[in-house]
């Protein structure tokens, strides 16, 4: 995360947005270690795309109605191990969080997504959402995913969920039937399972991995 | 000439066999109506024929203009001219109908060694057969059969056929769930294609159907085979005594 020096040695926080604040992070090829800060009433919105890295990323919650939408799309073939840490702390009451994790893998890439939200237990009135989905192009691709929810407030609402898969043999077997070849159907399927969450000019550096990895 | 011939063919999925020994021959310019009682393996057809990898050919063979259509992957059946209206049109979230459309008909383009359409030209072929069809610009920008209705995914389906211009083309009762202007406008948009070297092959149910795309030859498929073969009046026998004498 090139885009971001660590602004406080001190409390080891990289990020923070200050009370009533709103900021929109992006970065590419995300690598390292990351705490952000989210002050009252802030909000913290991020779009990451990995291609094989390792990071790991807490984002604190410090005061009411602060929230975070952390959107990832990791990709990882032949060589590459993918790993994604993250870990939402809701240190205040009616706090929010949203994790949107997607993955494609190819030929042997590897890759992991451990996500923690944690809830203590005077931390009442919080929202934790996670939801995590892979698609494997290849038999020997590999991914594990272990949501991990440390909540001991009793009135939250916290979801998460996890699906991986090959890609739908129906919807592949439909665009071919249109002329459209396996590998030009494969990329459409996978920009459609992305685009929920990726930024349109984003797009093209998908389509290039999807080459480089046909 | 014989645009399609089907010889002794024989399909399966995991142990159940569907179709039995299975021959048809459609000859190019002319219009073929499949009925037979459901699950008599009509859809299970128009999917070997447009290669669908669940279904396991076990003998026969399929010539599409001379050439082993078994041997040939589903995009390129396609693109030699196969086209099947599906019964029920899969959706696809998070890709555009446009999008799609246009990259089918350079794909087409491209296994015939052709130039790309340029955007002008592309836009032009869509929305002149869009508008015949009632198929809207929202529509278009929608994703692929996501959240339509079920008549509204038979018009793009089409929509679709008469956009990529194939030479064969299987309507998989394409009659069912539409309103009756809407079978109207759907049986005008494939009558207007019928030409001479083109071929169809209608599934279907209902002889109303048939009144608005009048059939050359109607087959009636029972049990993964063709039990008779006969002309328009076969319909109107069967809408009086149903398929009870066949079974
Ligand atoms: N993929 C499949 N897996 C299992 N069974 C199948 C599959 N496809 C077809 N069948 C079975 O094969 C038989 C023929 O199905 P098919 O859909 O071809 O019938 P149909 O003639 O099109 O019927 P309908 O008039 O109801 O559309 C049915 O018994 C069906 O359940
Ligand atoms: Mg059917």
């Amino acid at each position: 995360m090139p885009a971001i020096d660590k602004i406080d040695a001190r409390t080891g926080i990289d990020l923070r947005v200050a009370a009533g604040c709103q900021t929109r992070h992006e970065a590419v090829d995300v690598e390292g270690n990351y705490v952000i800060a989210v002050e009252e009433g802030a909000r913290y919105e991020a779009f990451f795309l990995m291609r094989g890295q390792k990071a790991q990323i807490r984002v604190d919650l410090l005061g009411k109605n602060a929230s975070c939408d952390l959107k990832v799309v990791y990709l990882s073939g032949s060589g590459a191990d993918n790993i994604l840490l993250t870990d939402i702390r809701h240190v205040h009451p009616e706090t929010f969080s949203d994790q949107t994790v997607k993955g494609v893998l190819a030929g042997t890439g590897q890759a992991r997504f451990d996500g923690v939200i944690r809830i203590p237990f005077d931390s009442q009135k919080c929202e934790g959402n996670q939801n995590h989905r892979a698609v494997l192009l290849s038999k020997d691709a590999f991914v594990t995913c272990t949501p991990e929810l440390e909540i001991y407030a009793d009135d939250v609402k916290c979801a998460h969920g996890s699906a991986i898969g090959a890609l739908n043999e129906e919807q592949l077997f439909y665009l071919k039937t249109r002329g459209i070849p396996q590998a030009e159907a494969q990329k459409m399927l996978i920009q459609g399972f992305l685009s929920e969450i990726m930024p349109a000019d984003k797009i093209k550096l998908i389509e290039n991995w999807m080459d480089a990895h046909e | 000439m014989a645009l399609l011939e089907i010889k002794n063919l024989c399909a399966r999925v995991g142990e159940k066999q569907i179709l039995k020994d299975f021959s048809l021959c459609i000859e190019e310019g002319t219009v073929h109506a499949i009925m037979g009682p459901n699950g008599s393996g009509k859809s299970t057809l128009s999917n070997v024929i447009a290669g669908n990898p669940a279904y396991e050919i076990t003998a026969g063979t399929v010539l599409f203009k001379g050439k082993d259509l078994l041997k040939m992957t589903p995009d390129e059946r396609a693109n030699e001219g196969v086209f099947l209206a599906f019964q029920y049109p899969v959706e696809i979230p998070g890709v555009s109908y446009a999008t799609f459309l246009k990259q089918a008909l350079a794909s087409k383009m491209k296994y015939l060694g052709e130039k790309p359409l340029d955007a002008m030209h592309f836009i032009k072929r869509l929305k002149v057969r869009a508008q015949a069809l009632g198929v809207t610009d929202e529509m278009l920008k929608r994703p692929v059969n996501v959240g339509f209705s079920g008549g509204e995914k038979k018009r793009l389906e089409t929509l679709q056929m008469g956009f990529l211009e194939p030479d064969f083309c299987i309507l998989d009762e394409m009659d069912s769930g539409l309103d009756i202007d809407a079978l109207k406008i759907v049986s005008d948009g494939v009558n207007i294609m019928r030409e001479a070297r083109r071929s169809f092959l209608l599934i279907t149910h209902y002889q109303r159907l048939l009144e608005l795309i009048e059939p050359d030859v109607i087959h009636i498929m029972v049990d993964g085979h063709i039990v008779e073969t006969g002309d328009k009046t076969l319909a109107l026998r069967l809408e009086e005594k149903g398929y009870a004498g066949y079974r």
